[in-house]
């Protein structure tokens, strides 16, 4: 490939449109990223999941420049702690070495194969993480324009130009930068000039000029856009999932991105991809280090030891997490088999759905410890396609995951007879947002800087001293500013304009037979059903979003609560289910609440509607779910290592960089009836969704939950495993030292890439001891298997996420309580079973 | 471009349709091919189901726009079906998918060229 600057154009070059194609796959190889606002966890390696999962990594450490593993001295700890257990990292070893009869062959009198292997992965020294990378200046380069391009209102003066698209408005403006003047010379000058000024033209003219071949142009182009996934994966968020209004007035496509990096490659100063250090150890090091002299071996025997040492320390991870998978598993699945007989019927006092969220889990349990509640998981937006626009709020909230589009516009308005309450509340944000403007304009006025500072410095400090020492205090001072917005205002289910109706009646129909059909929920609910949300509770926190609800959009799932409830309380809504064969008793009340998973209190909502006759239920259950937030803060206490206080003051304490634990050490989503899993401690690690195999003869309802709520869980699950596996690639690195960057992201230090993945104080505990085990997800489905297996083979998501192992299946078969593992397409299929045939789980163990 | 006469005499301009079958997931794949071929408006056809190579598409299920099939039928002038088509043979070297090619009549050709309203 020819790396000189030239500035002529060849004669054949890709038309536009085959440029527009090349770029849109080249764009697939980075996920988009959400803005902080709405925090949504994607798989960092999305662009890789066509390949099986090992190979995946692989690659991926190639083109990211990451690692492969955590170091091996991490797993070690975990085996010395039974979190891996070694009968199975010795299995897993053998499956490796090819089998029990290669693994076993003698390499020295008393030393096998599997013996160096195992002396691999436990004793031999391997290699620390390797130190933060620096970034090379061409990327720093193109991250320091985007970062000027795409800032949303926090820089005083805006970048320029922003109109003509990002290209061209860099173009504009680097005959002006002295590091690119720097960088690409007198020559990369001329370039600027030259080069064509329609994005998608000069990729092509670029392309040709470079004279990348054909068959390589779609690899090579994604080679680019992963050299900043970050800002890519901004690009493809504004391109595909953001409201046309926030890009408006700056255009940005990936064309222009890759437009920007083929100019630099055409100035011929490209840096060189990223090479991942080798770390396999010498032949002879692993002979001696096992008590060996290589030169005394035989070849036969030296081509064994040489086998053993070319592993690299990536495979060895891959071993060591399949060890955990199968130590995870092997403790989960034989209690689930034990437990399919249903219990005899009894109608609970009251009924609580729940989100699946990992940490709906141990505060459902606690709660059904309590008193005859039955709790049921559903994906937390309650099957609701909605936007909302919150009074006073700029832009809509997109309250659904991002697999969806919004189907209803919905508006918040006040509730009858708290209308006094809200206009107070309209002011006192309206307020707010003026003063907060003017001190924002004022403290970057170059004349009013200093002055700003003078004047509202005293009272700063006051604020300061009262958020630092007493922060439940300050927050407490700061609610009374304000009554508490759920009090008087709600999500409209019916607009005054009976033309902007956000639901028809069908529609409403439709949202809540789902939740029956799909949970199966039985239509004899109890006299109160809560339909619980849930959100997080962090101040001064970048990343507070992602404690919020995934399958909102990462918002407080509290809105779509009250919706579907609102729905299900309306008389023509429940004649409508009537017909459906739903006839809900006349008895039954529908509640909205919300979870705050930082404090584990629950807020009920709309509390003013519930009937007379159910206050006496309502006081008994709210009692309930008091006792059951104190059980489960005190246990999640534990794990952050604090008094269970301790938790409500990091929910409004500006210094805490761990308010909770998140969704960390997730690692199964479990889809079956609550009584299957109710008896076995999961310990905060599952996803839940209920599930009735009987009311879903068809599978559609299983097939919606795992190309839907599981997709979710996956991406969850993978963002968690990779931000752990390498925190500087996949992750954000230490919150201490980040930046946040014009309300979208941020940044470590004063440059560089936008930060995809977790915080470093997400996985990690302060002593840098990983709190989050990375492993794949396991689902556990409580199905027929042949039912089971009909949907997977209908739906090529699931083909690919189960086949190339990025989730493990497990199909629990309710007639027999027998347990089958869905083999994926690598492994060896035993002899006379199809392809995609389940086999039992004992026969892989 | 050819103008003809159909069966109820009115006056029809001779253009090219496509119609493309695509996983779900790639929609914004060919949505990049249109707008950049300029073709000014197509339907899309979503949650389609058919028989392929790979067996039988089922439709998309209800929580995920990406399952499933969509279909998009655009019409607009050879040179720029032309285009798309190119554009798609290089995509479908990478992505799963079908595509036809016809000749269509149209009442209005004013309605399928570049900055016109999408139809």
């Amino acid at each position: 490939m020819n790396m000189m600057a030239q500035i002529t154009a060849p004669e054949r070059q890709l038309s536009r449109t085959e440029v527009a194609g090349l770029v849109a796959l080249a764009a697939r190889r980075v996920p988009p990223l959400w803005p902080l606002a709405s925090a949504i966890a994607t798989n960092p390696l999305a662009g890789f999941e066509h390949l099986p999962f090992a190979e995946a990594v692989a690659s991926a450490a190639r083109q990211f420049g990451a690692a492969a593993t955590l170091p091996l001295d991490h797993w070690r700890n975990w085996l010395a702690a039974g979190r891996v257990d070694q009968a199975a990292l010795r299995s897993a070893a053998v499956t490796r070495l090819g089998g029990i009869y290669r693994a076993s062959a003698p390499v020295a009198a008393g030393l096998s194969r599997l013996d160096l292997l195992l002396a691999r992965l436990l004793t031999m020294p391997s290699p620390a993480a390797a130190p933060p990378r620096r970034l090379a200046d061409d990327a720093a380069l193109i991250a320091k324009w985007c970062a000027a391009f795409f800032d949303r209102g926090q820089a005083a003066v805006p970048m320029p130009h922003r109109e003509l698209g990002l290209y061209r408005a860099v173009l504009a403006l680097l005959p002006h930068d002295r590091a690119f003047t720097a960088l690409a010379g007198p020559a990369g000058r001329r370039l600027l000039l030259a080069v064509p000024r329609d994005p998608l033209a000069a990729v092509a003219e670029g392309l040709a000029v470079l004279d990348v071949p054909g068959g390589e142009i779609s690899e090579w182009l994604a080679g680019l856009v992963a050299r900043l996934p970050g800002w890519a994966g901004h690009i493809r968020w504004r391109s595909e999932h953001a409201d046309p209004e926030l890009s408006a007035g700056a255009p940005a496509t990936m064309a222009d991105l890759l437009a920007l990096w083929l100019l630099l490659a055409r100035a011929g100063v490209l840096s060189p991809a990223p090479a991942a250090p080798d770390t396999r150890p010498m032949p002879a090091a692993l002979a001696a280090h096992c008590g060996l002299d290589l030169a005394r071996l035989g070849p036969d025997r030296q081509v064994m030891v040489e086998e053993v040492a070319r592993l690299d320390d990536a495979t060895l991870g891959q071993l060591f997490m399949a060890a955990a998978e199968q130590t995870y598993l092997e403790g989960l699945v034989p209690q689930l088999e034990r437990a399919i007989t249903p219990p005899q019927a009894s109608r609970p006092a009251a009924q609580l759905v729940f989100c699946i969220d990992v940490r709906s889990e141990p505060f459902r349990r606690a709660l059904e410890a309590e008193g005859p509640y039955e709790t049921l998981g559903y994906a937390g937006f309650f099957g609701l396609p909605i936007a909302l626009r919150r009074d006073g709020a700029p832009h809509r909230e997109r309250l659904l995951p991002v697999l969806l589009a919004p189907q209803h516009d919905l508006a918040e308005a006040p509730l009858p007879g708290h209308e006094a309450q809200a206009a107070r509340l309209a002011a006192a944000q309206a307020t707010g947002r003026h003063a907060a403007s003017l001190f924002a304009t004022a403290k970057q006025g170059p004349a009013t800087a200093f002055a700003t500072a003078e004047a509202t410095g005293p009272l700063a400090a006051v604020l300061m001293a009262g958020r630092t020492l007493a922060p439940r205090l300050a927050r407490r001072l700061q609610a009374r500013l304000a009554p508490p917005r759920e009090e008087a205002l709600a999500p409209a289910l019916h607009h005054h304009d009976p033309a902007r109706t956000p639901f028809s009646l069908a529609e409403q129909v439709g949202y809540a037979a789902t939740l029956f059909r799909l949970t199966g929920l039985p239509a004899q609910t109890a006299r109160l059903v809560v339909l619980t949300g849930h959100g997080g509770a962090a101040v001064n926190n970048p990343y507070a979003a992602a404690l919020d609800c995934g399958a909102c959009g990462g918002h407080p799932g509290g809105a779509n609560a009250r919706v579907l409830a609102a729905m299900l309380n309306t008389p023509e809504v429940r004649a409508g289910l009537a017909a459906q064969g739903l006839a809900l008793p006349a008895e039954s009340w529908f509640l909205a609440a919300e979870h705050n998973t930082t404090t584990d209190a629950v807020t009920l909502f709309d509390r003013d509607a519930v009937p007379s006759s159910h206050l006496a239920d309502l006081a008994q259950l709210e009692s309930a779910l008091a006792r059951a937030g104190a059980t489960n803060r005190a246990r999640r206490a534990r794990l952050l290592g604090r008094t269970p206080d301790a938790l409500i003051s990091a929910a409004c304490d500006w210094a805490e960089v761990r308010p909770e634990w998140g969704l960390a050490s997730n690692a199964a989503f479990v889809v079956g009836p609550r009584w299957w899993s109710r008896d076995v401690d999961l310990a905060g690690r599952a996803f839940l969704h209920s599930y009735d195999w009987q009311t879903d003869p068809d599978g559609a309802a299983l097939a919606t939950i795992l190309t839907a709520p599981m997709v979710v869980a996956q991406w969850i699950n993978c963002q968690y495993l990779f931000s752990t596996l390498d925190n500087q690639a996949y992750g954000s690195g230490d919150k201490t030292t980040q930046n946040v960057l014009g309300g979208i992201g941020v940044i470590q230090g004063n440059g560089g890439d936008l930060r995809i993945g977790l915080p470093r104080q997400s996985l990690f505990d302060d002593a840098g001891t990983p709190f989050h085990l990375p492993q794949r997800l396991l689902t556990v489905v409580l199905a027929p298997p042949d039912r089971v297996a009909r949907v997977v083979a209908a739906s090529p998501i699931l083909g690919q996420l189960f086949g190339k192992g990025w989730v493990r299946l497990v199909v629990v078969d309710p007639a027999t309580g027998q347990a089958r593992r869905w083999r994926d397409d690598s492994e060896a299929a035993p002899e006379g079973t199809l392809p995609h045939e389940i086999v039992w789980t004992q026969e892989t163990a | 471009m050819m103008t003809g006469t159909d069966p109820i005499r009115l006056p029809t301009h001779r253009l090219k349709k496509i119609e493309i079958v695509v996983h779900a997931a790639d929609q914004g794949l060919v949505e990049d091919l249109l707008k950049a071929a300029g073709v000014g408006g197509w339907t899309i056809i979503r949650d389609v189901a058919g028989m392929g190579h790979g067996g039988f598409h089922q439709g998309k299920t209800i929580f995920n726009d990406a399952s499933g099939l969509v279909m998009f039928v655009g019409v607009a002038g050879a040179a720029a079906i032309g285009e798309v088509a190119r554009g798609l043979a290089r995509m479908f070297e990478q992505r799963a998918g079908v595509t036809f090619l016809s000749d269509v009549e149209v009442i209005r050709s004013d309605y399928f060229t570049p900055g016109a309203e999408a139809g």
